[in-house]
């Protein structure tokens, strides 16, 4: 949602939005130049769904007639546990570290 | 193993080429980040006296999509060792014999770029963790607004980059103009970037190219040419080159413009696009969906539809299909999958380079 810069420190948040039909979900995201997560899918009731990541201050700007705007979680509360499961320093900088995959080797 | 820094995965990349002399070459690419990182990409294949087909695999183009690097790491390290040890890999439900090994590595030229951004991986893992584009402030304008920094690399390449000029005022390309646009801002010019300057020399270095995948996530798809507009192959005119047809691209379904493909071409791609598909469903049944990059949304300046155009803007140059891989599921619970907890990660990767697998099968 470039139309209202992040604050520096502002959590992003993971928002399902979904509204009556594609053409008002195409004109908020138009409107709002919203960062979207994944492609929209049809819900069984006809309503249409995309992932939006706001921070809370631009939660407003997205909620209008027609349109649901649910929480499904603090993204970047998960992006600083996923950073925790980075590696550090250098598992390879061993000469017998050599990366290996995570398939199954079969024989034959 | 948790998922890898900047420094690990190019580490990984020299230690795999430094294990397997026989199968694999280290490739330094020319240009450094903003930051002064250097980048590697690893050739794997077997030498022959003949040229071969090459496949240019790319990932982690854009900075919060970490996973994109461990599923080209990992592919290239089952493959080197199955190859080197004569055996088969198994990746859940989806297996291929050592036979089937051997013939991808003896066969075809796999050119693997894993870290295109590194800049933008670093910031990403360490300071903010939805951090897109790499991590350039020369556009800043000397703003203070930490999003002013960066470029969003995967609307860098020249392919119908002037897009407030071709497409429909009203299609809403996912693309802007604004340096200080914190996603999709296209830079200030076609390969203003280093970072894309690397891809393309990659491609310019491998003219025997024939394939390329981008590594990108989330949406569980696997998309091929265009992105621009729906797919059409009845009027050759109707091209991406012909500015009669500006400011009518990028409408689903209306008659003013659709993107030409040859009808053999776009069969091709949506076979290999299905063979992906199937490869990461016989895994443990996650349904990923073949589909052109405009029916997940328009866009311009990406690098598939780039290195197809290629051959169309100078016909010396061979045919490179292009696809676009979205691992990760957006039905998922998790709050951010664009970096899901490394559990999870790990089932995405081997779903992936068993699609990877069966892609390199197919196009044989």
């Amino acid at each position: 949602m470039s139309a209202v810069p992040n604050a520096p420190h502002d959590d992003i948040l993971r928002l399902r939005v979904t509204a009556k039909d594609l053409e008002t979900l195409r004109a908020l995201l138009r409107e709002t130049r919203s960062d979207t997560g994944g492609r929209p899918h049809h819900e069984a009731d006809g309503r249409v769904g995309i992932d939006v990541y706001a921070t809370a201050a631009q939660v407003p700007a997205l909620e209008r007639e027609g349109v649901t705007v649910t929480r499904a979680g603090n993204a970047s509360e998960a992006g600083r546990a996923a950073q925790a499961e980075v590696g550090s320093g250098d598992r390879f900088a061993p000469a017998d570290a050599v990366p290996r995959g995570l398939a199954a080797k079969l024989a034959g | 193993m948790p998922y890898l820094n900047v420094t690990e995965v190019e580490s990984a990349v020299t230690s795999l080429a430094t294990a397997y002399p026989v199968s694999s070459q280290l490739i330094t690419l020319p240009e450094t980040s903003y930051e002064g990182r250097t980048a590697h990409a690893l050739r794997i294949g077997t030498l022959t006296r003949v040229p071969k087909s090459s496949l240019i695999m790319i990932g982690g183009v854009h900075a919060r999509e970490w996973g994109s690097c461990e599923v080209l790491i990992h592919f290239a390290a089952d493959l080197l060792e199955a190859h080197r040890d004569g055996t088969g890999l198994g990746y859940g439900g989806t297996t291929f014999t050592a036979d089937q090994v051997e013939m991808l590595v003896n066969r075809l030229d796999l050119v693997i770029f894993p870290l295109v951004n590194p800049d933008g991986r670093r910031y990403s893992q360490t300071v903010q963790s939805m951090w897109r584009k790499n991590r350039n402030p020369a556009n800043a304008g000397g703003s203070p607004n930490p999003d002013c920094v960066g470029v969003d690399l995967n609307r860098n390449y020249d392919f119908l980059f002037d897009f407030t000029t071709a497409f429909d005022p009203s299609a809403d390309p996912q693309v802007s103009t604004n340096p200080c646009d914190p996603q999709v801002y296209c830079g200030p010019s076609a390969f203003s970037e280093p970072e894309t300057r690397n891809v393309r020399w990659l491609l310019d270095q491998n003219p025997q190219t024939r394939w390329f995948i981008d590594v990108h996530s989330y949406a569980q798809d696997m998309l091929y040419n265009w992105g621009d507009d729906d797919n059409q192959s009845v009027d050759p005119d109707m091209n991406f080159r012909n500015s009669q047809y500006d400011g009518k691209r990028g409408l689903p379904g209306d008659l003013a413009y659709s993107e030409y493909i040859p009808k053999g071409d776009e069969d091709t791609a949506r076979l290999l696009a299905e063979a992906f598909c199937q490869g990461v469903q016989g895994v443990r049944g996650v349904p990923y969906k073949p589909m052109t990059g405009f029916h997940l949304y328009p866009t311009s300046g990406t690098s598939d539809d780039y290195v197809y155009a290629r051959h169309f803007t100078d016909p010396d140059r061979g045919k490179v299909l292009g696809f676009t891989i979205e691992w990760g599921n957006d039905q998922a619970q998790s709050p951010n999958p664009f970096h899901p907890p490394w559990a999870e990660m790990k089932k995405i990767v081997l779903d992936v380079d068993a699609g990877l697998v069966q892609f390199c099968l197919a196009a044989l």
